[in-house]
């Protein structure tokens, strides 16, 4: 792949994650947060971008998403051809989830 | 004048919430609890919206269930889901829980596993956990938080993913798959 365009290719990848996690976040905002993993902040930032300004950050030569995981016990479960495809897939989900909600194991209930 | 125009909103939006409850396989105690509906207009919403009456009888009232295996494991995903939508947005609870449950769907489904947990058990979990019955503990193997009774020793708990029983998940239902799959 030549620069020119691989550019291409980032700037439609850029384009194309924009474009989604706006929808989102336009959508259902709480719902969008768990599955884009973003801070309310920048949910609120790119929810109220306007297309020009979608298009302006898409040109860029950095990609703007990136994995939202680094725990290698979430990606051995997502990458395991075990047995058991449902169990890892769900494990792998708990985990994913548990980190989001930063879920220490309070003593007492979750709401107030 | 103003009194009575906020009343209508609000009944409008219990409406709609009660709907999304009763497609959601809701049981009717769920209504009376969420909403400020009668339980005459409630049951005349069920009828309309599943086209039969609901179930009757009570609600499953013991955290014992979660800690069996499948349910355990669909339990504290969708708690971990609750509990960032609930850290993260001001959803009020109700909502909180519809969307967490939407989602814990979503994601079983995608990964080819049945629906076990229903959005009444969900609901029951949540009440378990605000009453300080149930909570998480985290798995000393994989660091995933799962569901376990309040005052139970969780040093070194390990996880049913981590340690998984011999017999985990073959229920009835899932041999009978098996076999017509096979």
């Amino acid at each position: 792949m030549n620069a020119e365009a691989m550019l291409a290719e980032i700037r439609e990848a850029n384009l194309t994650y924009l474009m989604l996690a706006q929808a989102l976040i336009r959508k259902d905002r709480a719902e969008a947060l768990y599955r884009l993993g973003l801070s309310e902040e920048v949910a609120d930032v790119i929810g109220a971008l306007s297309s020009a300004q979608i298009l302006k950050i898409a040109a860029s030569n950095m990609l703007m998403c990136r994995f939202r995981f680094d725990d290698e016990a979430i990606w051995n479960l997502l990458t395991s051809h075990g047995r058991d495809k449902e169990v890892s897939g769900v494990h792998a989900a708990i985990l994913m989830s548990s980190q989001l909600a930063g879920g220490q194991g309070l003593a007492t209930g979750l709401a107030s | 004048m103003t009194a009575r125009q906020k009343s209508v909103l609000a009944e409008s939006r219990d409406v709609g919430r009660a709907v999304e409850l009763i497609e959601l396989g809701a049981r009717l105690q769920v209504l009376e609890s969420e909403t400020k509906l009668s339980r005459e207009r409630l049951l005349r919403l069920y009828k309309e919206v599943q086209g039969k009456s609901p179930p009757k009888g009570m609600l499953p009232f013991s955290t014992d269930w979660f800690m069996t295996w499948q349910p355990n494991v669909h339990s504290s995903l969708f708690i971990a889901i609750y509990r960032f939508l609930d850290k993260t947005t001001e959803l009020e609870q109700i909502d909180a829980i519809i969307r967490a449950y939407r989602l814990y769907r979503e994601q079983a489904k995608a990964n080819g596993l049945p629906e076990v947990l229903t959005l009444t058990r969900a609901w029951r979990l949540v009440r378990f956990f605000d009453a300080g019955m149930l909570t998480t503990a985290p798995c000393t193997c994989c660091g995933g938080h799962f569901v376990v009774h309040t005052h139970e020793l969780v040093d070194d708990y390990v996880c049913g993913l981590c340690d998984m029983p011999s017999r985990a998940g073959k229920t009835r239902a899932a041999e009978q798959r098996e076999r017509l799959a096979a």
